[in-house]
């Protein structure tokens, strides 16, 4: 009997405690702040994070300082982390309305962030932020559902990077780039791999959501238009054909070798051990994959296109600063995005490490000043500036997971696991409920 | 969960005269510090999860009641089945192998050879060893394609150079071979079991003219049989539970080609990087009742081969 009860007491103590932690926890979706966005009184520490290696993590802390001196009654409190870790804890800080002040925040991810309240709309601190430096079409691409909610602060332009070495090596010359086609690249890409038997590639087929949304935009479509994804399945299957392709003809080597580069970190990769002739990546990795390879011999020219000279090309933001909406002192954290974005100083001190400055006039000084490669990749917005298109309709929330999805996919069919058309029906399908499902 | 059970024990037993009321609540007392963390760490979080799972929930705005919508989802998912189906490989192959390794070297390392406690230290060491990510990444490297593993075969004349992870066909059996490897603990535990076994048993049948081979099926497998069972739970169990090799050696992807997509990385991608709380919740509460039920399964077969002596 005695046990009988005890147990009915601790039932209904535990029974308690769960209907209290599911109800509080239930409560606690995250408002917003209603801060004033008035710089305050005393002193103020804000908080700033971003995900990058020891190269960022020295140039933020430096411009940072330049920021305190500035402002002596702020303190600025740095949390940096890697790129998988950083959403991991960035998803958790924001559901424990502990986000930081301050967040360096990715294509990806703005329309997840930006529909869920979690970003202050950037109107209401016009005051200390001015965005007046940029490009009417880049800063476009910080807004989500008609508000500015994030500051694009650098771009990020494709084009192919060139290993002259291995191309001197093989005694092979570059065939005009100004106006080349795919065709044109993968024949020259084959010259190397075959020449070279197989010591080194010619190069790997672009696997990320950046180089699909080109694809499409050559292909004379639309990645997403909303929250719809709009790309052919035919287009997304030529897409995820050309890996495999490229491993049959011996561009890539083989298959193992095309996948082991896909998840190789840079100093592992063919490109970074100076084993590959050319790379389609961001202009500005020309920098940190000539300190790989060892060598200066680099050069860049535009990426190849289906139709020379088309419009194909767009400014796209490397990065974004945003603000926590939950944020306790958005004026000084606007401060702080003003100073990183606009700041002479501060310019010179970040260099191209994110990405070509969005503001214009800092691009153009540090143009004026740098050297070798770093000179190469700020002057190759200019080299694309006839082919730029308008900008596209920015990953819409619960298409995060994109640049994942489509590797997975182009595996599927690189190892024969799929037909390339069967895979990019399967694709968007997927892609499709992820994104009806968050919206 | 064992700890549970005791409790449950010591709260039954309270008013029994060996225990005296002041016992209990002396042994209460020094149960606290662990029973408030299973309380608030473990069986809330728990709990809430199986409430999550009814639930559509990001992490950011308030969860959503949906009813089974994530349990029917499953049913529909391609990603959820290979995830399964791989873990189910992974599981079949990796345990048998693993435990057939164990008791081969524990047969061998029973005939008290000279050495025995730095050979037992020296093969029980990659259990210690494997579970870690440095043992991850260092496996990673091993079968690259300019690994350690290539250059083995390389030795014997063949000219591989081919990365055994990066391919979809490969990747999950060098994660078997990592699991095989830290064969270890179980083999300790069969040691430990060797030892139990009455000597006079072996003597009386070499007398009858049994051989070694004989001995072994008819002496030591029998007699060892509850050993063998509780390292086949344990081992299932663990198996079903991998995540920390899978997520190091793929890169959190479960790649190539969703071939090492264990069932606990694709629940945390659900979870963790879709933001798919519900969904994960609803993973992770199937899980639960698959381990249960594979669980299950070994207890009504042990019936007809382990052997109790009492």
């Amino acid at each position: 009997m005695m046990f009988k009860r005890l147990w009915k007491k601790y039932l209904a103590a535990v029974m308690a405690t769960v209907a209290l932690t599911v109800s509080a926890a239930c409560g606690s979706s995250v408002g917003a702040s209603d801060a004033p966005v008035v710089p305050a009184d005393g002193d103020v520490t804000i908080r700033l994070n971003w995900w990058g290696g020891d190269a960022r993590i020295k140039a933020t802390e430096e411009a940072v300082k330049g920021f305190e001196k500035e402002h002596p009654n702020i303190h600025v409190d740095m949390e940096y982390s890697d790129w998988t870790g950083y959403w991991d804890k960035l998803a958790v800080q924001s559901a424990g309305g502990n986000a930081p002040d301050v967040m360096q925040m990715d294509e990806l991810y703005l329309a997840f962030y930006g529909s869920m309240g979690s970003l202050l709309d950037l109107g209401k601190t016009s005051k200390y932020l001015d965005l007046g430096t940029m490009d009417a079409s880049l800063k476009q691409m910080g807004q989500v559902e008609g508000k500015q909610v994030a500051v694009p602060m650098t771009t990020a332009q494709y084009g192919v990077i060139v290993n002259n070495d291995v191309l001197d090596e093989l005694g092979l010359a570059l065939p005009d780039t100004e106006r080349w086609t795919w065709d044109e690249f993968s024949d020259f890409a084959q010259q190397v791999a075959e020449k070279s038997n197989g010591k080194a590639i010619g190069s790997i087929a672009p696997n990320n959501g950046y180089g699909l949304q080109l694809w499409a935009r050559q292909h004379g479509e639309k990645l997403f238009e909303g929250n719809r994804i709009t790309i052919s399945p035919e287009t997304l299957a030529s897409f995820l054909q050309l890996p495999a392709d490229w491993a049959k003809n011996g561009i890539e080597g083989s298959a193992e070798r095309w996948s082991e580069n896909t998840a190789a970190a840079m100093n592992d990769s063919d490109f970074g051990k100076g084993r590959q002739a050319m790379m389609i990546t961001q202009a500005t990795m020309i920098t940190p994959y000539a300190q790989a390879a060892g060598t200066d011999n680099m050069t860049l020219v535009p990426m190849p296109q289906v139709e020379p000279g088309a419009k194909t090309m767009y400014l796209k933001p490397g990065m974004y600063w945003t603000i926590s909406s939950q944020s306790q002192h958005p004026a000084e954290a606007a401060m702080l995005v003003d100073y990183l974005l606009n700041d002479r100083s501060a310019g010179e001190i970040l260099g191209t490490e994110r990405g070509i400055p969005a503001n214009n006039d800092i691009r153009r000084s540090l143009a004026d000043e740098a050297t070798g490669t770093d000179r190469k990749a700020l002057d190759f917005v200019d080299k694309i500036q006839p082919t730029l298109g308008d900008s596209p309709a920015i990953t819409p929330n619960g298409a995060s997971e994109l640049d994942k999805t489509i590797v997975r996919y182009q595996q599927d069919v690189v190892f024969g696991k799929r037909k390339a058309l069967d895979a990019a029906k399967a694709m968007i399908a997927e892609l499709q409920e992820s994104i009806d499902f968050a919206s | 969960m064992s700890s549970f059970t005791e409790f449950g024990t010591l709260v039954k037993n309270r008013h029994r005269p060996k225990d005296k009321p002041k016992d209990t609540k002396v042994a209460l007392g020094f149960l606290a510090p662990w029973l408030i963390g299973a309380i608030f760490l473990s069986l809330i979080p728990m709990l809430y999860s199986l409430v999550i799972s009814f639930t559509k929930y990001n992490m950011i705005k308030p969860p959503q009641f949906v009813g089974l919508m994530n349990y029917r989802h499953m049913l529909i998912d391609p990603r959820f089945l290979s995830s399964l189906k791989v873990t189910l490989t992974y599981v079949v192959i990796s345990v048998p192998l693993q435990l057939v390794a164990a008791l081969a070297l524990a047969v061998l390392l029973d005939r008290g050879m000279r050495g025995l406690a730095f050979y037992r230290s020296a093969f029980y060491l990659p259990s210690m060893l494997g579970g870690s990510v440095a043992v991850a990444v260092l496996w990673k490297m091993v079968f690259g394609s300019d690994g350690l593993f290539n250059a083995l075969i390389n030795l014997f004349g063949a000219s591989s150079s081919m990365s055994w992870i990066a391919n979809p066909d490969t990747a999950n059996w060098t994660l078997i071979a990592l699991h095989v490897w830290q064969f270890g603990s179980p083999m300790v535990i069969f040691l430990a079991g060797l030892r139990q076994i009455p000597r006079e048993l072996y003597e009386a049948a070499s007398v009858d003219g049994a051989g070694k081979w004989k001995q072994f099926t008819a002496i030591t497998l029998p007699q060892l049989s509850p050993i063998i069972f509780f390292n086949l739970v344990m081992s299932v169990i663990n198996s079903f539970q991998t995540f920390t090799q899978a997520y190091v050696v793929s890169g959190g992807t479960g790649g190539p080609s969703d071939s090492t997509l264990f069932y606990t990385l694709y629940l945390y991608q659900q979870g963790f990087a879709s933001l798919r709380m519900g969904y994960a919740s609803a993973l992770a509460w199937i899980m639960v009742l698959i381990v249960a039920v594979l669980t299950g399964i070994n207890f009504a077969l042990s019936k007809f081969w382990v052997h109790y002596d009492d």
